[in-house]
């Protein structure tokens, strides 16, 4: 069954490049969306099936591949897996839902797409490291030629720079996967052999340092971010969703897959490094993002500071911080998904994304106000409004890592603070003030001739922004699938969130009170099995 | 002989072409189909909906006479469940852009209404009706001794409410009998909107303004006949001062900053009115001609609405068209009624009474420089 959410996007692939004659884009584009939608409903009976109170990998599959390599097509799904695969495909079906309806090459953009997916899927699905590569570098030319061909005028530049870049990326991670089994004398690449090996710590960081970079690049995070605002500014708004949606989190799911889940000696001694890093990135992201006048930019630089909490997240390694990695993952798809959804609308209608030109867009009349009160909705729930789902996951991540690391965790709150600045700047900048896309300069009297956005536009925005709403008022809902994998995850840290505790509150929330589920939801046996404050955590 | 050179041309005012136009008898809107639609189709709407201000402006003056709490005053006097449910439902006339446009006149004030209105005379007519009124009601009593010049200036605004509702219900049916003309194709031109327009200002010009108020089986005088307001120099011109010209700043999506002298603090040169206007604000809360614009949409004639609907949004953005034909017709308005002010008749072959009329719409080309006459000209 896990294999039909990888093969069920490749087969419409084939029958797209099949299809006899000239391909209508409307053909591609059900063609498309009809086999991601099939995708969303096997995700969704999965989702059905899913035991909640099982840690491990479920609905396992194992094929026999080259063995000698210790390369097997092992497929599993497991809590941190469940929740970025839905992601994966809904996000996906708004990508095929807003590409325009006329596109020169279609039949190849669409199987691109199509393939795209169906590696991501793959590398959520592996449960062997070889195969999670294979499919890695799988999505990387579909990404690049996406960008290069249907990008814009600095397309080249942008494609190339990204494809270094995640090349790179690539080596850096394939060289830590060798060497974690070289160095371990395992002979199979199976996330589990991984997971046993027992290595020396300076190995260990060795391996660990090589995947942080490697995978920071795919984050991205500072200084390996600059591939970033270049491939989103020249990318189309459907490849945009899919990058900050969807791809970047193959950065941060293999931070806290591989990093956290098979390095925990290494993590441990690593992870102050790791939250000053994320620290870094959070306030990088943020003042970068102030300064641009690009709205496409800004949303892309706020990207890097929102990558950096999770980074954060895992660093701290407490119950609580590793649902919240989870959390702010998905968060941040849905929430930069609509973001960049709603400046190509802008961009669309408007013929620009300068925040020096546009202004009233509003208005109730000629503007675009349901765009308007969408970005609004967007940018608070990005700036950690309660009530959205971004709230929760800074929550959490602010929640969880405050014990482990006070001082990184309050300063990534001020990066929290500058993205209400940054995000404040693009609303008034853009939506209030008189109509106008002219420079002041020009025509004083410049009547605005926008043409207006259909609830055909409109539909995947609201859709983004009802899941965003939901997720935020009900958090369980999202939550109550990761907590088991989660929790085994933070098993081996136990000792190290409490030895590194600095602030014990008189009254350590007990097991029930950590958790995310409401009564209504609450799952039959305790889920954050945070220690009662006992003798053995230090005070300060 | 003595060659001299040649006499300079004095420089030509900027707006020439228009002061020429008007001369002419033409209009300052260009004459063309689709302008006539849109000038007679939207005065025609404006004419139903005048039609209602003015009587709503007239039971307010008449029936809600310092009632200071006139909870019901957009009723007209006919209070009902379903009429309260619409009106909350706001499936209503807005009455409150009429009150708008009566407060900017009283703000603003101007004319010998104005002059009347702080007159000895009026304070007498006034503080007779006001003791009529607050006789039996001890709180406004209290109120009037302890700030007298309170109610008189309570009343001053009643003035003007009838005021406007009288000046409103002439050219309510004016704008009606125009649209009728249209319709039987005896107005095909702007010029001949202009001159159909200019026509009714001209035969209203001396109607009088009057307004009395019944107190207990009493009629009591506030503008006698007596005072000698008319029509057209004593409502007309101030209305269109205040509100053609000089208006207020919109408080809605585009505000003005006083402490940053983004408005003038000469009121003057307040330059806020309908014909400056930005039509692409309207829609947004506390844009004042939003309201307008909201109940002329009801009222569309249908080869107006089709002309709207293959255009730009098609009738999502309605109101931001109907504005700006709305503003189109305003300055066929203000050409009727500059053309009717002229000092001496626009043929004149005097060259010194030709000089006045030049110089006196010269004077009214200054303040146009900065509004919309260039936009309305596409």
């Amino acid at each position: 069954m896990l294999s039909a959410l990888i093969l069920i996007p490749l087969v419409a692939a084939l029958v797209l490049i099949l299809w006899p004659g000239k391909l209508e884009a409307q053909t591609a584009k059900l063609v498309s969306g009809l086999s991601l939608a099939l995708t969303l409903v096997l995700v969704a009976l999965l989702a059905t099936r899913f035991d909640l109170a099982t840690p491990g990998f479920q609905f396992e599959e194992l094929l026999p591949w080259v063995e000698p390599l210790g390369l097997s097509y092992r497929l599993g799904l497991d809590g941190l897996s469940l929740p970025l695969l839905v992601v994966n495909s809904l996000l996906s079906l708004v990508a095929i839902y807003i590409s325009a309806p006329t596109l020169h090459r279609t039949r190849l953009y669409y199987v691109l797409l199509l393939v795209i997916n169906s590696a991501v899927a793959g590398a959520f699905l592996a449960a062997n490291l070889l195969l999670f590569f294979i499919f890695y570098e799988l999505e990387l030319i579909p990404l690049y030629l996406l960008i290069a061909i249907w990008g814009g005028s600095r397309r080249g530049y942008a494609a190339t720079k990204f494809l270094i870049y995640t090349a790179l990326s690539g080596v850096l991670i394939l060289g830590a996967f060798l060497g974690l089994v070289w160095l371990s004398g395992n002979t199979s690449f199976d996330y589990d052999s991984g997971l046993a090996a027992a290595l020396p710590l300076a190995q260990q960081s060795t391996l660990l340092v090589a995947l942080l970079v490697g995978f920071g690049i795919k984050v991205p995070l500072f200084p390996f971010h600059t591939w970033l605002p270049d491939a989103h500014v020249e990318a189309s708004t459907p490849v945009s969703v899919l990058l900050a949606g969807v791809l970047l989190k193959l950065g941060t799911y293999g931070v806290v897959r591989f990093g956290l889940g098979l390095l925990p000696d290494a993590w441990m001694a690593l992870a102050p490094w790791m939250a000053t890093w994320a620290v870094i990135s959070v306030l990088y992201g943020s003042l970068a993002a102030i300064a641009q006048t690009d709205m496409k930019k800004m949303v892309a630089y706020s990207s890097i500071g929102h990558m950096g909490y999770v980074l954060l997240a895992a660093a701290a390694s407490t119950p609580v911080s590793i649902v919240a990695t989870v959390f702010q993952m998905i968060s941040h798809g849905l929430i930069s998904a609509l973001l960049f959804l709603l400046v190509g609308v802008v961009y669309k209608t408007t013929g620009t994304r300068d925040l020096t030109v546009l202004r009233g867009l509003l208005n109730p009349e000629r503007g675009l106000p349901f765009v308007g009160s969408m970005m609004i909705l967007g940018v608070m729930a990005s700036a950690g409004i309660p009530g959205m789902v971004g709230f929760i996951s800074e929550f959490l991540v602010f929640r969880g890592s405050f014990l482990i690391f006070p001082v990184q965790t309050l300063l990534c709150m001020v990066g929290s603070g500058l993205t209400a600045v940054y995000f404040l700047l693009l609303v008034n900048r853009a939506f209030f003030g008189r109509l106008a896309i002219a420079p002041p300069t020009a025509a004083p009297q410049l009547d605005i001739e926008l043409p207006s956005v259909t609830w055909r536009d409109r539909a995947p925005a609201l859709g983004l922004a009802v899941l965003i709403i939901a997720f935020g008022l009900q958090p369980n809902w999202l939550a109550r699938w990761s907590e088991h994998t989660t929790l085994a995850l933070h098993q081996p840290y136990q000792g190290f969130v409490q030895a590194r505790t600095r602030f014990v509150p008189t009254a350590l929330p007990a097991v029930a009170d950590t958790r995310l589920v409401s009564p209504s939801l609450a799952l039959p046996t305790p889920v954050f099995p945070v220690a009662a404050p006992s003798a053995e955590i230090s005070l300060p | 002989m003595t060659k001299t050179l040649p006499l300079a041309k004095s420089n030509p005012h900027p707006l020439e072409p228009f002061i020429q136009k008007l001369l002419g008898a033409e209009a300052l809107l260009p004459d063309s189909e689709t302008n006539v639609l849109e000038v007679v189709g939207i005065l025609k709407s404006y004419g139903v909906v005048l039609d209602a201000y003015s009587k709503n402006l007239i039971y307010i003056a008449d029936h809600q006479f310092l009632v200071l709490f006139p909870f019901f005053k957009y009723f007209n006097g006919r209070v009902t469940l379903p009429q309260l449910l619409r009106h909350w439902w706001h499936d209503r006339i807005n009455f409150e852009y009429a009150e708008y446009c009566m407060k900017t006149m009283l703000w603003h004030g101007g004319g010998k209404m104005d002059e009347y209105l702080d007159s000895d005379d009026f304070l007498r007519h006034c503080q007779a009706a006001v003791a009529a009124k607050i006789k039996t009601n001890l709180p406004i009593r209290v109120l009037d001794s302890l700030f007298p010049d309170f109610l008189p200036e309570q009343v001053r605004q009643l003035a003007y409410y009838s005021a406007l509702g009288q000046f409103w219900r002439v050219m309510s049916d004016l704008f009606i009998d125009l649209s009728d003309a249209y319709d039987g194709v005896r107005v095909q031109t702007i010029p001949e909107v202009v001159a159909f327009i200019k026509a009714g200002l001209v035969a209203a010009a001396a109607n009088p303004i009057a307004y009395a108020v019944e107190i207990d089986g009493t009629s009591y005088e506030l503008l006698p006949k007596s005072a000698g307001l008319t029509f057209l120099m004593d409502v007309a011109v101030p209305y269109v001062e205040a509100v053609f010209f000089r208006g207020t700043p919109f408080l809605g999506t585009v505000s003005y900053n006083a402490q940053a002298n983004q408005i003038s603090v000469d009121q003057g040169r307040f330059d806020y009115g309908a014909l400056y206007a930005d039509p692409l604000p309207v829609g947004g809360a506390g844009i004042p001609p939003t309201l307008l614009m909201q109940d002329m949409r009801h009222y569309l004639p249908d080869y107006l609405t089709a002309f709207y609907q293959s255009s730009g949004r098609g009738l999502d953005d309605v109101r931001v068209k109907i504005c700006q034909s709305f503003q189109k017709s305003m300055f066929c308005v203000t050409s009727a009624s500059l053309q009717g002010l002229l000092p001496h008749p626009a043929d004149t072959q005097d060259p010194r009474e030709r000089a006045t009329n030049h110089a006196f719409l010269a004077g009214w080309m200054d303040r146009l420089a900065t509004s919309r006459l260039d936009v309305v000209q596409l």
